[in-house]
């Protein structure tokens, strides 16, 4: 399968925006985390839609080393009431709305593997857009974007094609180096 | 005014003066009367009889002294330059009490007697009443109209020009070329030229064209133009309707935004949680995934479902909030 992100523009810490079908996404996710992984990248997969738990037993089913990978899960809070942090493995958050608790989040993970070759994957503000306004998530891909470039870390931002309204993907396709549609 | 055999004008003029529907007044040396045709009578009220051989007749059309004092300070100014005046215009008070406009023309003449003055009056009462009429309607409009002229020039300029665009009918039509302010970007100004060009050489008008202007202010506001030629003393005069419809506009965007984010925010989601449970239909089938777990990922997509409802609700508050004619019945069930 040829790469969806390219190793050079990745190696440039290059930002990008990749779209999929919604029967395709979750597919995507985890060809994407098998590319960064494969390249020797830590990823920092910020889920929104599939507990932490799930996507780890899948990552490893696809033969993805679980070392290589760690969560900002939104997820599992909301089932279990209860979960905690397990430091260099994921961090928990109560809701997908929280985007203080989630900024906090994002920058401690990032701290925690600084030195590293770091990349951050969202999937996917297509669901983010279930609680937030495009106006709130726009900022908020603004803040973390802002973010990464100081920080000189390459992302990824996951959505569902045509999902997105002409403003949202216009403002997202200028925080982005690049968008990727992979139908 | 009786036709005379002898030393008066002749039958023919004398027919032509009496059936005149114009009033014709022959005025000798202080404004006596000499002769007052059929058309003066009917249009004043005033008889022949009781008005020739007096001067009584012009403070019976003029009671108001102050006017009265008015007319005769402007009929002395123009009679010290020239020995007639053309196109003055008076208003009379007809036997009846009503009030008439009178278009005057005068012109000395010499008879055998000596010099008498011809005083031809038209009554354009009616042409007045039409114009003031027009003037109105176009003062009280709340839509920009503007006459222009050949070259573009404002000949009009009505109050909801002045309110919309912040420029006075006296800047409007004064130097400066208001187009130029209103299009102050040489840019939008040239292509809003060659539009309007090009719709005038095939059409000579054009309908509901949208410019955007910008104000006296400095704000913007989109007006859709509408032109129709009319005629005018020198030809080639145009009629411009602009309607402000800028908060229209807002409002249109603000709906198709209202829309797409909904669309983003309700449609879409439930493309999402059709998908999730798929895949965990999927997971639970291949038994890759533990009772707990499932239970979990259905948490998950039903506070999904439970967001998209709390969106679906928002949504429906919106429109009831924009929409005040939805009946009761509607409006109770709408609002949850």
């Amino acid at each position: 399968m040829p790469k969806i992100v390219s190793p050079d523009e990745l190696a440039k810490k290059e930002i990008f925006l990749v779209l999929a079908t919604p029967a395709t996404i979750r597919q995507r996710n985890i060809d994407l985390i098998k590319e960064i992984s494969g390249l020797g990248y830590h990823t920092i997969v910020i889920t929104t839609n599939f507990p932490y738990a799930i996507l780890s037993k899948l990552y490893a089913e696809q033969g993805i080393d679980p070392a290589k990978v760690s969560f900002i899960d939104t997820v599992t809070r909301n089932s279990l009431g209860s979960a905690e942090n397990i430091p260099g493995v994921v961090r928990f958050i109560n809701n997908p709305a929280n985007l203080t608790d989630m900024g906090i989040a994002v920058t401690e993970v990032l701290k925690e593997h600084s030195g590293q070759k770091v990349c951050i994957l969202y999937d996917s503000i297509s669901t983010m857009l279930i609680y937030l306004s495009s106006p709130n998530i726009s900022k908020f891909i603004h803040f973390v974007t802002n973010k990464l470039r100081l920080m000189d870390i390459s992302g990824i931002f996951l959505a569902v094609e045509k999902g997105l309204d002409p403003m949202l993907m216009t403002q997202l396709t200028t925080f982005v180096d690049s968008v990727i549609d992979t139908g | 005014m009786k036709p005379k055999a002898d030393n008066g004008p002749g039958c023919i003029e004398a027919g032509i003066l009496e059936n005149a529907l114009v009033m014709i007044a022959v005025l000798g040396k202080n404004g006596k009367v000499l002769a007052w045709n059929h058309a003066a009578e009917t249009i004043t009220g005033y008889a022949r009889d009781d008005v020739v051989g007096n001067t009584g007749v012009w403070k019976k059309m003029y009671p108001e002294k102050q006017y009265r004092n008015n007319v005769t300070r402007r009929i002395a100014g123009i009679l010290a330059e020239k020995n007639f005046f053309e196109g003055l215009e008076t208003t009379i008070t007809t036997r009846t009490g009503g009030k008439k406009t009178i278009l005057w023309n005068t012109k000395e003449t010499q008879t055998q007697s000596g010099p008498v003055v011809v005083a031809v009056g038209q009554d354009i009462t009616q042409l007045r009443e039409l114009d003031a009429f027009r003037t109105s309607v176009a003062e009280n409009a709340n839509v920009l109209i503007a006459v222009l002229g050949k070259k573009g020039e404002v000949l009009l300029w009505n109050r909801a020009a002045e309110e919309i665009t912040g420029y006075s009918r006296e800047e409007a039509a004064g130097p400066g070329d208001i187009w130029k302010r209103l299009y102050p970007d040489p840019e939008y100004r040239k292509k809003i030229t060659g539009q309007i060009t090009g719709i005038i050489a095939e059409n000579e008008f054009f309908e509901n064209l949208e410019t955007t202007i910008t104000t006296k202010g400095g704000d913007t506001r989109i007006i859709s133009w509408n032109t129709r030629q009319i005629s005018g003393e020198d030809g080639g005069h145009s009629i411009a309707i602009g309607r402000d419809i800028t908060e229209q506009k807002k409002a249109e965007e603000a709906l198709i935004a209202y829309m797409s984010e909904m669309a983003m925010r309700i449609r879409q989601p439930v493309g999402i949680i059709r998908d999730n449970l798929k895949d965990i239909a999927r997971l639970t089938r291949d038994k890759k995934v533990s009772g707990d777990e499932i239970a979990m990922l259905l948490d998950a997509q039903i506070r999904n479902a439970t967001q998209v409802e709390a969106n679906v609700q928002e949504f429906q508050k919106a429109v009831l909030e924009k929409n005040r004619e939805i009946p009761d019945a509607y409006r109770k069930f709408l609002g949850g």
